[in-house]
């Protein structure tokens, strides 16, 4: 109870509770912007966030991910178009509402699902990571090593349809994170001499080249223009109490969420779309499906906003992120010196607490905010994209340069974001490559661990109970899904299409 | 539903296929000699270069498989001619980036000539102006971006920025606001 109450008094704090409400308004907003959403925003902030505490540094990344959760179903109804990939589902089934003109139904469908959805998530994080960490406790470093490792062949995995371009994404992130001095004896590794390399591909400009201007030069290079506006026509409140006439779908897609939120690597793609077919056969209504059902919109959008709390409790007990924005906040942690992991709650125990406060509360503004703001917000959803295009390269500049005030800082981001911009029309996944980066120093230390305690020998990984759990579990799921692409492969023009 | 990705181009796909298998190959190749070798007594999972030897190899057979389903696919279902032409049109479709790219280089370079307001005000509303955004109406929208960003992270955040030379003409007090806020 006392660290509960640490935390409550961390949110008394007028500067944390600022952050967090701005953090959470300035999410929906760019979650209401298609182009904009919350890797973007999160890149070019990032730097502004080293030079906070760590506390305020993470809340207001949190409010910006959770936010533009909330905020990409404005569009999805409003435009038909998803302000982020994971309002896919949304955008489909909340086109028969629009046309119905019962937009406001949908929306409010959409909000109350994504706040039960989001408190639910924060009310397991609160509850399982703690207890998470202490299993953790009795890990050794063959079994952090292979928890890690999952993370990377989960996120391969999860990219169905994509799966060699997520592999050739992901180890070309491990190279990267290769780059620079190694620890066991000081030696340079593909620094070819240049000592503007030998600390390492720095994640800050890589990030933001590869989120935020990537997505610039999409904006800036495209035809342009305003999306069509469909009337916010309807009664607001409707779907506010709609959805508890659907409890089994809105509890069970956002415990589904919260599982396969904790889960590293997988994210919300895979979270909604198991969501999405089991609520289909069991729902009397499942014919409806597809067709503007009012349980489509309820699974899409308590499984996105399930997902990003749940993310953070390997992140928290294990020091392992799950997905891109997880590993871009991990970055906040080591800035400032704080080891996400079991020793965390020893280490830092009001800031764990203070996370899950602000978690909590942040729910609440969002929900509150939206329910006079949408009106308002929907218009930020109109901006051209061009403009949206200027104002991300413009951003981009003081995220990459101001960070380090390195030129060398922004040639790397114009690198990744040219990189990134001939990846995305080919539609290749970028996350696994941040994850790669991100975890191959802590995959590549874990190992050298294992291995140096039992002098090279790699039973190291079979012999301990939970490790050897975790190789069995990978290796079948490795040849599973080997199986799978073989038995499903498409032809290449089917593939190359976005399937979403 | 709107989906805003573009559909690749088959032929596309596999230029962009050999060029990535070629690069993983090139620095696989140079494994041993952009790495050094360690300790001789040490174990094998301590050398330098077994973890980039392990990524290169992993993204080496990830491009190729790729570029051979992309080449078995051709094989079966060879290029129609207005694949091609839509192939080289999107291929020359890479260089459109780098224009803007320029621009952004130049932006930077500008800073240090003339301080960031300045350069800022230009790039945005030439970029406006480029990407024919050209009313009074988006002038203005531009200026006031270029005010928000100043307020924000200048003013608000104190995100510090070379001083330049310009502002050397004006008088220490003027200069001295210019720098701090400017």
């Amino acid at each position: 109870m006392d660290f509960l109450l640490t935390g409550l008094m961390q949110l008394a704090d007028p500067w944390l509770a600022g952050v967090m409400v701005f953090g959470a308004i300035l999410g929906v907003v760019v979650g209401a912007i298609p182009g904009a959403g919350a890797a973007v925003t999160i890149s070019i902030l990032l730097p502004s966030t080293f030079g906070m505490d760590p506390l305020s540094g993470m809340t207001l990344l949190l409010g910006v991910y959770c936010g533009s959760a909330y905020g990409s179903a404005i569009p999805a109804v409003l435009l038909n178009t998803p302000g982020s990939p994971v309002a896919v589902l949304t955008a489909l089934e909340a086109k028969p509402f629009a046309d119905r003109g019962e937009a406001r139904r949908a929306m409010s469908l959409a909000y109350s699902s994504s706040f039960v959805g989001g408190v639910l998530a924060v009310l397991a994080l609160m509850l399982l990571t703690k207890p998470l960490a202490l299993i953790a406790k009795n890990f050794g470093s063959a079994e952090f090593a292979m928890l890690a490792i999952s993370a990377l062949v989960l996120v391969v995995v999860g990219h169905t349809g994509r799966r060699l371009e997520a592999m050739a994404a992901l180890a070309f992130g491990l190279f990267l994170a290769t780059v620079g001095i190694e620890t066991a004896f000081s030696t340079q590794r593909y620094t070819f001499g240049q000592t503007w390399l030998l600390q390492g591909i720095p994640l800050v400009p890589l990030v933001i080249g590869l989120f935020a201007m990537s997505e610039a030069l999409v904006q800036l290079t495209g035809p342009g223009g305003r999306s069509k506006e469909v009337p916010l026509a309807g009664r607001f409140f409707d779907g506010f109490l709609e959805v508890l006439k659907y409890p089994r779908t809105l509890f069970g897609s956002s415990f589904v969420g919260i599982i396969i939120g904790i889960m590293p690597g997988v994210g919300e793609f895979l979270a909604q779309q198991v969501n999405y077919v089991w609520a289909r056969k069991l729902s009397p209504e499942g014919h409806l499906f597809g067709k503007g059902s009012p349980e489509g919109i309820i699974v899409s959008e308590a499984t996105n906003n399930a997902v990003p709390p749940a993310a953070l409790i390997p992140m928290l007990a294990l020091g392992i992120p799950g997905e891109e924005l997880t590993a871009m906040m991990l970055a906040v942690f080591l800035v400032h010196n704080v080891i996400p992991g079991p020793d965390l709650f020893i280490n830092r125990p009001e800031f764990v607490a203070g996370l899950y406060w602000t978690l909590l509360v942040m729910n609440f503004v969002i929900i509150i905010f939206l329910m006079f703001a949408t009106k308002w917000i929907a218009k930020a959803a109109l901006v051209d994209k061009r403009f949206l295009g200027v104002t991300i390269l413009t951003l981009s500049l003081i995220g990459t340069y101001a960070s380090n005030y390195n030129f060398s800082d922004v040639g790397i981001a114009m690198f990744f974001g040219l990189l990134g911009y001939i990846l995305r029309s080919h539609l290749w996944p970028l996350t696994p490559l941040l994850l790669g980066l991100v975890m191959g120093p802590i995959v590549e230390g874990r190992l050298r661990q294992a291995l140096g305690g039992a002098n090279g020998d790699l039973g190291i990984f079979v012999a301990r109970p939970i490790s050897a759990i975790i190789v069995g579990a990978l290796s079948l799921l490795i040849i599973l899904s080997v199986r799978d692409s073989l038995k499903n492969r498409k032809s290449r023009a089917a593939w190359q299409i976005n399937e979403s | 539903m709107v989906v805003e990705e573009s559909e690749a181009n088959r032929l596309e796909s596999l230029l962009l296929n050999l060029i990535f298998a070629a690069v993983s190959a090139v620095l696989l190749g140079l494994l041993f000699v952009a790495t050094k070798q360690g300790s001789a007594n040490a174990g094998w999972w301590t050398r330098p270069a077994l973890a980039p030897g392990v990524a290169l190899a992993l993204l080496l057979l990830a491009n190729f498989l790729s570029l051979l389903r992309a080449v078995s696919d051709l094989r079966s279902a060879p290029a129609t001619a207005e694949e091609w032409v839509d192939a080289r049109a999107k291929i020359a479709g890479w260089l459109r980036p780098f224009e803007f790219l320029a621009y952004f280089a130049a932006y930077l370079w500008a800073i240090h000539v003339i301080g960031y307001v300045a350069a800022t005000l230009a790039f945005v509303l030439w970029l406006l102006f480029r990407v024919g955004l050209r009313t009074s109406v988006w002038l203005l929208v531009g200026v006031a971006l270029v005010a928000a960003l100043v307020l924000i992270f200048r003013m608000g955040l104190g995100v510090w920025m070379p001083a330049p030379p310009l502002y050397d003409i004006f008088p220490d007090g003027v200069r001295e606001i210019l720098i701090r806020w400017f």
